[in-house]
């Protein structure tokens, strides 16, 4: 026999099927694209933002995306469970265009047919065992949705309109299918290609024709009706994600990860700073909320969150949109609470995982930089007071600026302004030069260095706060004064090449400075120890110790570096056990975004959070390599009660002791 | 050379800075007399003569009337230097009465060197000794700087000084109790310390009785105002307050840079520790290697049975 | 209304101090600087006042080199309208009185109605310049405020004594007030005041134009204080150390006393 089938079996060929059926469709569509230009509308309230350079790229990026659900995959369960239900239904879309291709189109115009033979054979499984799959996994994420009910997982009426008319849509398209089968396909090899059809043909044999002829034709144009209700309603519920989720893969960032945008001082005609109102955010960050389908990945990683303070990034990013759409002229900061927007760490564990590409992090600091900036507002006023003590001294604990370059008292280090012949420059950072505990880091390094022959110089009383975490707290303005103060002493010594032992110090030098004209190489210390260790420079005796690491935000998710430590804690002779959240799922210690200078009132300690993690590894020593994590870690370790198990310790404690010869 | 000393009066009572501005006059020889807006029935244990207006007449706060008042008495006596304590009574007095008689003020003096006054500057880091180029000059003395070892007895010969009613360009409509609960320890002089060492809450409270013992007050550092052992005004250090005793006593605390900001600018730090180097070892005066839960109940015993 | 408020630069407290070539003040190498911490308050409480009568015009007044001008726009930036800057290489070497006439030589046809001061400077300490100022121009002064309230020409406010206990005080303006520590919380200069603080009028004046009087203080030596014997370490038996700590704190100290 021919292996095809006919279309529109049933229901006809004629006028009055595809007039109707077209007219619907066009009215579908042009609800759709009405509704969504409405909503662009909303989005322009927003300031300009060009997101549209290196276009083939970004379409490239959005359709691999799409299509792979890579960003959906990032969380095994429910991300499985999405992933194929798209596929199953991408290829039902795929095949009913294709239907829709040869029925309309090049068998209309050019009497070609290509669904046939064995093309229509594979059709026909692919989308037999798509639908099925699809109608699994629906009703397994409705399962999880509605009856297992995960914590924070908060349903609407949308959900139930989507898991509703999306089952309908694909139940009774089997039945459809089944129907015609009943009539048409009984007992022909044709039938075994479309099992789940055949399945349903069976249910439905007692039926006389005539009947499962009319149950076909009038669930032929049920489904129909159902699908433009579908389109037209995608912009009006959370269906809109198909286009505007895709779309924001296309709208990504391609700046290096967590950069923020730098304010022109010099402009005069510049009256406000930062956002007080939606307008004064980009459109995308409006956008953003449209693109959200509350699936709460990110609320469910936010350190805040997991410690009672009242930040959860979903919502955060929600309430944009809402008052975008409901009140432009609203208040951001009240509308979404200072205690909020001051909990934020910066630690972007919400932004990497988020499977929309919405972006939290700038959103907060933009708010923080209103209440900073236009009203001289702080989390606190020992915020207040770090800020000045960096005015006056260069740094925020408010010493003394000249003692900053006395850790390196007869170490071999030395003061640019007396030497400028090194190989590289030591940004040592405030807490390295000022902080006991975290000399200690400073001094390792250096003798490090020696060990592998590298002449190290320091800024030393020259050196000035990197500016960080007064930028992520909003306080632009600091931040630059800082920022230009140092790289105007840098660019004066000539030099070429800068390691520091900050993750912040580092991505701030390495991706901030950029934009304010610093053009050197800028690398963190576990990546320049690695290479000596490759090059054979700098060589370890390994003694075996058993630790946990704890992968900081700002050398991780901000800057990708994961391998680069664990390399030399092995060489070390580390016998790792990894901690439940590590890696890109790493757990922030508290002190980024600025909050390193700030008092933590509300809810628990994340530091006690996280160093309970440490503790459960049953290792008993958590390495870290971050002056900030370290001074959180020896705080949240006695806070937990676990200083008699748990030390904490820098990676560069643990190699200096393991220095060759 | 002659000393004219302003003693103190405030609420029914005297001041303990009289027995220092005695103290003073004696080491600087010569001869003595005193000036008091006071009370007959609450006399200075002094030997010599004791200017004496009354407080109910003159007002216990009336600069301008306290000024007239001395200058009368000066143009009798005479002295060449005029002596106040550096109190919030006398560094207010004392420009007043330094310009009316022209002469050269020398604010908080804590030493006399070679016959010469030194004072204290840049928070006590610097030292400066000074003269005056006037004859007659106009001295505060820092509190506790010139405590004597005994309290001085005896009883003065006291002179009344007439109180003519005159309106004063400043109204003092009375005092204002400290408030109760929240202590402010930015103005405590002496200050002990409990750090993490303490172990538990419960020892919190040997840390209170070292405190008492040393009439000072308790502070605490970050960790234990977090694990809620101590109410929050207790907190020393960046986010807590900013304190600057004469002695502070540091207990089981480690130094971390946050806490050592806070109380950096004591005079005189103890420290106790079981860590020999523990940071707090850098900018400590003494540093007792010890378990604090032994060391510190002995020492109150001790200070309590002096 | 006419405000003004008198501020000085002073070198931030956890400088190392060093004493200069002539040993009479403080060396000015590697020493970070900002407003005395008291005349923050100051500001703060003169900038609010000026907010509260509305019409008001607030001038900032400080005597020093060219550099004290960086820490005179911090003033302008918290709200002061103009800056007074009375250029003076050398104010170090003035004593509280001669800087006190400096001021009043400013001062004195002006017809302020308040005048703001710091109770006293954090480098000097001597908490003269204030009440000599107020003396000098014959008006009344309330030194030590913890609490400042104005209205309809009378001044209401609070001194800070010994103890935590406050005296109650008034008087009619013109006045001067000198600040404590805790009067208010200086706020933070806004981003759009700091810019408009560069375009304020800031006017500098040589100090020899003003005609001070001559210093009355001789300055014979400035010198770091003894050192404490620091950092001394002890060991041993509970009781034996309590002994021994018993009698540094008497020897060391005014804390036995």
């Amino acid at each position: 026999m021919e292996y095809t089938r006919e279309i529109y079996w049933n229901v006809g060929h004629g006028a009055t099927t595809l007039v109707p059926m077209y007219l619907l469709s066009l009215a579908a569509v042009a609800i759709l694209v009405y509704a969504f230009l409405q909503r662009v509308k909303i989005y322009k309230q927003g300031q300009k933002l060009d997101r549209t350079d290196q276009l083939p790229l970004r379409v490239t990026m959005m359709v691999k995306k799409v299509l792979l659900q890579s960003k959906v995959l990032n969380v095994r369960g429910p991300g499985l469970a999405h992933a194929l239900f798209f596929w199953g239904f991408f290829l039902l879309f795929l095949g009913t265009c294709l239907i829709v291709l040869q029925a309309d189109f090049t068998d209309l115009f050019f009497g070609v047919k290509f669904l046939q033979g064995s093309f229509y054979l594979f059709f026909s499984l692919t989308l037999d065992i798509a639908g099925l799959v699809a109608i699994v996994m629906l009703t397994g994420l409705l399962i999880r949705r509605f009856i297992v009910r995960p914590a924070g997982l908060e349903n609407s009426k949308d959900d139930v309109i989507m898991h509703g008319l999306l089952l309908a849509i694909l139940i009774s398209g089997f039945i459809i299918e089944g129907a015609r089968m009943a009539v048409t396909e009984m007992g022909t090899p044709l039938a075994a290609w479309s099992p789940v059809g055949l399945w349903v043909a069976k249910a439905l044999s007692s039926m006389g024709e005539p009947a499962v002829r009319g149950l076909h034709s009038n669930l032929w144009w049920l489904h129909l009706l159902m699908v433009i209700v579908f389109i037209a309603i995608i912009p009006f519920t959370k269906f809109r994600h198909i286009f505007t989720t895709s779309a924001n893969y296309l709208f990504t960032d391609l700046g290096p990860k967590g950069l923020i945008p730098t304010i022109d001082m010099e402009d005069e005609e510049a009256e406000s700073f930062g956002a007080a109102t939606v307008t004064d955010m980009t459109w995308k960050d409006i956008f953003d909320a449209d693109a959200c389908t509350s699936c709460k990945r990110c609320q469910d990683r936010c350190p805040a969150w997991a410690t009672d303070k009242p930040l959860s990034p979903m919502k955060m990013v929600q309430q944009i949109g809402e008052i975008a759409f409901t009140d432009p002229a609203a208040s951001l900061p009240e509308t979404i609470e200072k205690d909020v927007l001051w909990a934020c760490t910066t630690c972007r564990a919400c932004q990497e995982i988020c499977p929309a590409n919405i972006e939290h992090v700038n959103k907060i600091i933009d708010m923080r930089r209103n209440l900073v900036l236009m009203e001289g507002e702080f989390p606190g006023e020992e915020v207040m007071t770090a800020m000045e003590n960096t005015e006056v001294n260069g740094n925020p604990l408010g010493l003394a600026f000249a003692s900053r370059g006395d850790w390196a008292e007869g170490l071999p280090v030395v003061s640019l302004g007396q030497s400028t012949d090194v190989d590289i420059l030591y940004f040592v950072g405030c807490y390295a030069s000022f902080d006991k505990r975290n000399q200690a880091i400073a001094k390792a390094f250096v003798q490090l260095c020696d060990a592998a022959g590298v002449r190290v110089g320091i800024l030393g009383k020259e050196e000035k706060c990197c500016g960080e975490p007064m930028r992520k707290m909003g306080n632009e303005y600091l931040y630059q004064m800082l920022a230009s103060e140092n790289i105007e002493q840098i660019k004066g010594y000539g030099i070429t090449q800068i390691v520091t032992t900050c993750p912040h110090c580092f991505n701030t030098l390495n991706k901030d400075y950029r934009d304010l004209g610093l053009d050197v190489t800028v690398s963190h210390y576990t990546e320049y120890l690695a290479e000596l260790l490759e090059q054979g420079r700098l060589n370890l005796t390994p003694q075996s110790f058993d630790c946990t690491y704890h992968d900081s935000c700002y050398l991780g998710r901000y800057n990708d570096i994961y391998q680069a430590p664990r390399t030399l804690l092995a060489a070390a002779g580390a016998q790792l056990t990894e901690m439940e959240k590590h890696g890109t799922e790493s757990f922030c210690c508290s002190a980024g975004g600025g909050r390193i200078l700030a008092d933590e009132n509300i809810g628990t300690r994340i530091s006690e959070k996280r160093a309970q993690m440490a503790a459960e590894t049953g290792a008993p020593t958590l390495i870290s390599n971050c002056p900030f994590c370290l001074t959180m870690f020896e705080d949240g370790v006695k806070g937990a009660d676990l200083d008699e198990q748990l030390q904490p310790k820098d990676l560069a404690e643990i190699l200096v002791e393991r220095i060759s010869g | 050379m002659k000393i004219l000393l302003v003693a103190e009066y405030r609420d029914g009572k005297l001041l303990g800075t009289n027995s220092e501005l005695i103290n003073f006059a004696t080491q600087m020889g010569g001869e003595n007399c005193m000036f008091l807006v006071g009370s007959d029935s609450t006399l200075p244990n002094y030997t010599g003569k004791l200017y004496l207006a009354d407080a109910g007449q003159a007002g216990e706060f009336n600069p301008s009337l306290h000024k007239q008042l001395l200058l009368n008495v000066i143009e009798k006596e005479q002295p060449q230097m005029v002596v106040l304590a550096h109190s919030s009574y006398g560094w207010d007095l004392a420009p007043r009465l330094a310009l009316a008689l022209k002469a050269a003020q020398i604010s908080e003096v804590v030493e006399v060197k070679d016959g010469n006054l030194v004072v204290p500057s840049c928070n006590a880091k610097l030292r400066r000794q000074v003269k005056a180029t006037t004859d007659i000059a106009v001295v505060t003395l820092q509190g506790g700087a010139f405590t004597p070892a005994e309290e001085p007895s005896g009883a003065p010969e006291v002179i009344k000084v007439e109180v003519a009613a005159a309106g004063s360009d400043i109204q003092f409509a009375g005092y204002e109790e400290a408030e109760a609960g929240g202590v402010d320890l930015s103005k405590a002089e002496i200050i002990v310390s409990a750090g993490r060492g303490i172990g538990k809450p419960e020892n919190l409270e040997m840390i209170e009785n070292l405190a008492k013992a040393l009439k000072g007050e308790y502070g605490a550092s970050r960790p234990v105002v977090d694990a809620e052992w101590a109410d929050p005004s207790r907190q020393v250090g960046t986010t807590g307050q900013t304190v600057t005793p004469k002695l502070y006593v540091a207990c089981g605390i480690s130094g971390a840079i946050q806490h050592l900001a806070g109380m950096k600018k004591s005079e005189f730090v103890l420290a106790i520790n079981t860590d020999k180097d523990a940071p707090i070892g850098e900018i400590a005066d003494v540093l007792a290697v010890a378990d604090l839960k032994q060391l510190v109940p002995i020492l109150t015993e001790k200070l309590n049975a002096m | 209304m006419k405000i003004l408020v008198c501020i000085k630069q002073v070198p931030d407290m956890e400088s190392k101090f060093k004493v200069n070539t002539t040993g009479n003040w403080y060396d000015y190498t590697d020493l970070a600087w900002r407003m005395n911490e008291y005349d923050e308050y100051a500001v703060e409480q003169a900038v609010q006042l000026k907010q509260q009568v509305g019409e008001a015009d607030l001038t900032v007044l400080c005597i020093g080199s060219d550099r004290v001008r960086e820490t005179m726009k911090k003033a302008l930036a918290m709200g002061c309208d103009r800056g007074a800057h009375i250029a003076d290489d050398e104010s170090y070497l003035k004593d509280s009185y001669a800087i006190a006439s400096l001021i009043v030589s400013y001062a004195k046809d002006k017809g302020f109605d308040l005048i703001f001061t710091g109770m006293q400077s954090q480098d000097r300490g001597s908490g003269q310049v204030g009440v000599l100022v107020a003396e000098m121009l014959g008006i009344p002064s309330l030194t030590t405020l913890v609490e400042f309230n104005y209205a309809d020409g009378t001044v209401t406010a609070k001194r800070e004594l010994e103890g935590g206990i406050k005296a109650k005080v008034s008087c009619a303006t013109p006045a001067l007030v000198t600040c404590q520590l805790g009067l208010n919380t200086p706020r933070y200069p806004t981003l759009p005041n700091i810019m408009k603080a560069k375009k304020k009028e800031l006017i500098s004046t040589p100090a020899a134009e003003l005609n001070p009087e001559a210093s009355l203080l001789e300055v014979l030596q400035v010198a770091p204080p003894e050192k404490k014997g620091g950092g001394l370490v002890l060991e041993g038996d509970p009781a034996d150390l309590a002994d021994q700590l018993i009698k540094i704190l008497k020897e060391k100290t005014t804390a036995l006393a």
